[in-house]
């Protein structure tokens, strides 16, 4: 049952005040207030004529982003109400009422408190609450205040006019033209008949569809500004909070709350978030991730202590929220009394509550592990993953190549190196500005390039444009066809005259290396001489050696 | 480097003072020793003969790895490679996960840790969790949490530097839980500090290899024990450490056969340019 809000507002005594925008033929008005409205002056009118109706009008450009903000952020606060608030057009917003309105003392007393909330902030609205999205979104705009029962959609909307409907603007001018001013006559109108009207079959089935809708005979999903949360705790403050003591105290009583929500479902959660309403119309929120599901209330009001400084009361905050966020069922089991009897001598709760703490303080991503990946480079045989609660595995390399290094320079370094023509060890190299002389070395060991991740670059297209537009034009035209082959034939048979493709990957040596003052390195030749793949080899430096 | 050995032999004869002050001058050798100042015969290896310990020392690693914080540092720049080596090699398993917290600026500068080269070094196959910070603050907090999270069985931190109050902080708490955790630090750091031990590891030129004598063998380093609060009295002892890569055991080896070194014959690029003339001139 979702009431709707404009964001219009009745102003009467004020001056004419429109905001204006840029059209295809100079500027257009956007908006126009109810003193503007009265002297005819309607959005989509050009400037210079409301300006000619009205030579004192004031005018300001519209911001159309910062509107757009300024709703979404009375959107969240909204979520006070109920967990689904979704934005409708620029200018209103669709609540999800169901099942909270017995919190707030029945759809009457939610509705009163919806508008003294809004009216507190001095923001100008109007409401409606009905069955379906359709018929609250006409109630907000041709009867605000008004609430229809379920089921009595039909006859409560049967007297408005047809545009509210949401339909479009050609749409509406033709049903008018038809003289269907209420959306009342349209329920008797046959359907075929009505769709013969229209120019299109599409453009019949949308004022079906809308009439539908609105009716509720049609689901309507609504798109939520934020994904409903699995289990969510309320703590409304009689007194407006101030002190950063009070939230605390709140948020544990919260935590408590929600924590046995969570024992009785056999649940825990795995991302928490902690709302402030503020009386202002603001939201401050913090939130925090864990690991694995957890219901302990001591980890997570530790993990959010860190975090809970970021709240800002500012003028009082009278509404407390916790959210619990993908939920997961909880692995309850006692520590193995024995050593020997445990699966491995991590506890895993233990390192997760450890890496929650880590990951509350440094954020996502500090807390990683590394996992094998098969990959014949060894910068990309490691990956570093986010740890997610699992204990991980010691990476265990296939043991049928050499010496790996301790110490992995990532991205490999160019150096210079003097060496033996072919394939000989490097003699001396310069890495990092300092000479180095090589006393004994070992190698090379070849790490193949991976020919199937790469792709080969489009070859520089010669021809004449006409030639391949054959290709996307369908017509089969034989000739051109065998001219394309022959031409690809041809440049396949100088490609293989020797001339050096470039880019191709290239075969890596490594050569395990020390120099005089015993430090061992991990360097390597890209490529091979005269290997038909771009010119002399380069070396870089990719590993230290203990 | 062998003629300085028998120069250390010559002068191994005990200076006899004619005025009955051996005992002072005794003395004072001891606390030159203690206080590291340099020597004509400071040379990595080299040593008087009188000194030479007889047998490797049994207690060698210290308690590294196993208990209290151990720094690391570098003996020169360049050296966190052996240093890591060293500290993973000379730990003993830890009873769970291994805890290794890296500060991303050393990442940069000396290479990030490759878990494949582990297995070359230790026979630990224990899991490890990384974490990754920016700040030194950051990294110490995050050492301090893994200490005393029970969760871990060892931590290692790889951070820029940290000053006394800080080391007495984490030396506290690793002596609270019982959890064992080792310093990297770079940059040839100094100061006082209120960690269990602090070592300093260079790289040593590794032992010939019996299969190729062109190649590295069995990898080797040097260590000083600058101080140490468990054994005071080892305090500026040299090791000089060979780390088996079969058996994966490490041991302490005498000076002089750690700095044995291997011949390596004369590059083949001569004997290139030597065979080329010979072809020119048969030509």
């Amino acid at each position: 049952m979702p009431p709707g809000k404009t964001a219009e507002a009745p102003e009467t005594g004020r001056k004419p005040f429109v905001l204006v925008e840029d059209g295809a033929h100079g500027l257009l008005v956007a908006a126009a207030n109810a003193s503007a409205r009265t002297l005819g002056i309607s959005p989509g009118l050009g400037f210079t004529d409301a300006r000619a109706r009205c030579p004192d009008l004031l005018h300001e450009d519209i911001d159309r982003k910062a509107d757009q903000d300024a709703l979404e952020r009375i959107g969240h606060w909204m979520i006070r109400l109920s967990p689904l608030v979704a934005l409708d057009g620029p200018d209103a917003l669709m609540i999800e009422t169901t099942g909270c309105d017995h919190l707030h003392g029945g759809e009457d007393a939610m509705m009163r408190q919806v508008s003294a909330l809004l009216s507190r902030d001095g923001i100008a609205h109007q409401t409606g609450l009905a069955s379906t999205p359709g018929a609250a979104y006409a109630l907000a705009r041709a009867w605000p205040g008004h609430i229809l029962p379920d089921g009595e959609e039909a006859g409560g909307l049967a007297t408005l006019p047809i545009s509210v409907l949401r339909l479009s603007a050609d749409a509406e001018t033709l049903l008018k033209r038809f003289g269907l001013r209420q959306t009342g006559q349209l329920y008797g109108i046959d359907r075929k008949a009505l769709g013969r009207r229209f120019q299109s079959r599409s453009a019949a089935d949308a004022v079906l569809l809308r009439l539908d809708q609105a009716l509720g005979l049609r689901h309507e999903p609504v798109r939520p500004l934020k994904e409903a949360p699995a289990y969510t705790a309320r703590l409304p403050c009689p007194e407006p909070l101030l002190a950063i003591e009070g939230v605390s105290a709140g948020l544990e009583t919260l935590t408590r709350t929600l924590c046995q929500q969570l024992t009785g479902l056999g649940q825990g959660a795995r991302g928490f978030a902690f709302h402030a309403f503020r009386a202002d119309g603001e939201v401050s929120s913090v939130s925090i991730s864990l690991a694995r599901p957890v219901r302990t209330p001591r980890h997570i009001l530790r993990l959010f202590g860190e975090k809970l400084d970021r709240i800002d009361p500012g003028f009082g905050i009278d509404l407390l929220m916790l959210e619990a966020r993908r939920p997961g069922p909880m692995e309850v089991s006692g520590p193995a009394l024995s050593g020997d009897l445990a699966a491995s001598d991590t506890d895993p709760v233990l390192l997760a509550a450890l890496a929650d703490r880590i990951t509350a303080k440094l954020g996502e991503g500090a807390v990683i592990v590394t996992s094998a990946a098969e990959s014949h480079l060894p910068e990309r045989a490691e990956r570093n993953v986010p740890f997610d609660g699992a204990p991980p595995e010691p990476v265990r390399m296939p043991s049928f190549h050499g010496p790996r290094p301790l110490r992995l320079i990532d991205p490999p370094e160019e150096i210079k190196v003097l060496a033996e023509v072919p394939d000989g060890p490097p003699l001396r190299f310069i890495w990092r500005r300092v000479p180095r002389a090589v006393t004994r070395a070992d190698g090379p060991e070849r790490l193949a390039p991976e020919w199937w991740t790469w792709t080969a670059p489009p070859p520089p297209s010669t021809s004449p444009e006409g030639v391949d537009r054959k290709w996307l034009n369908p017509k089969l035209d034989r000739r051109a066809d065998a001219a394309l082959i022959e031409r690809i034939r041809a440049e396949l048979e100088d490609a293989d005259m020797g001339e050096p493709v470039p880019n191709l990957p290239r075969a890596r040596d490594y050569y395990r290396i020390e120099d005089t003052e015993g430090r061992r390195y991990w360097l390597f030749r890209q490529g091979l001489y005269e290997d038909g793949r771009g010119g002399a080899p380069l070396w870089y430096m990719h590993g230290l050696f203990a | 480097m062998f003629w300085k050995t028998f120069v250390a032999l010559r002068e191994s004869h005990k200076p006899v003072r004619p005025d009955g002050m051996e005992s002072l001058d005794s003395l004072a050798r001891e606390q030159n020793k203690n206080i590291m100042e340099p020597s004509p015969l400071d040379i990595p290896g080299v040593f008087r003969l009188d000194q030479r310990p007889d047998r490797p020392d049994p207690d060698f690693p210290l308690k590294l790895g196993s208990e209290g914080v151990h720094e690391i540092c570098e003996a020169g720049h360049g050296d966190m490679a052996a240093m890591t080596g060293f500290a993973l090699a000379a730990a003993r398993p830890p009873s769970g996960a291994i805890f290794w917290v890296r500060q991303h600026l050393l990442e940069r500068e000396h290479g990030r840790l490759f878990e494949a080269g582990m297995d070359w070094l230790t026979a630990m196959g224990k899991p490890l969790v990384t974490v990754a910070t920016r700040r030194p603050g950051d990294t110490l907090w995050a050492c301090e949490e893994g200490i005393q999270s029970s969760a871990v069985g060892l931590v290692i931190c790889e951070v820029q530097g940290l000053d006394f109050t800080a080391s007495r902080r984490l030396t506290l708490a690793a002596g609270r839980q019982g959890v064992p955790l080792i310093l990297l630090l770079p940059w040839r750091h100094d100061g006082t500090s209120a960690a269990s031990a602090r070592w300093r590891v260079s790289p040593r030129p590794s032992s010939p290899n019996p299969f190729d004598n062109r190649a590295p063998g069995h990898t080797r380093w040097q260590a000083v024990l600058e101080k140490s609060r468990q054994a005071p009295h080892m305090a500026g002892r040299l090791f000089n450490i060979e780390l088996d890569h079969e058996t994966l055991s490490l041991r302490v080896v005498s000076g002089l056969a750690a700095d044995a070194p291997s011949p390596r014959p004369a590059p083949a690029i001569g004997q290139a340019i030597h065979a080329a003339r010979q072809d020119r001139r048969s030509a």
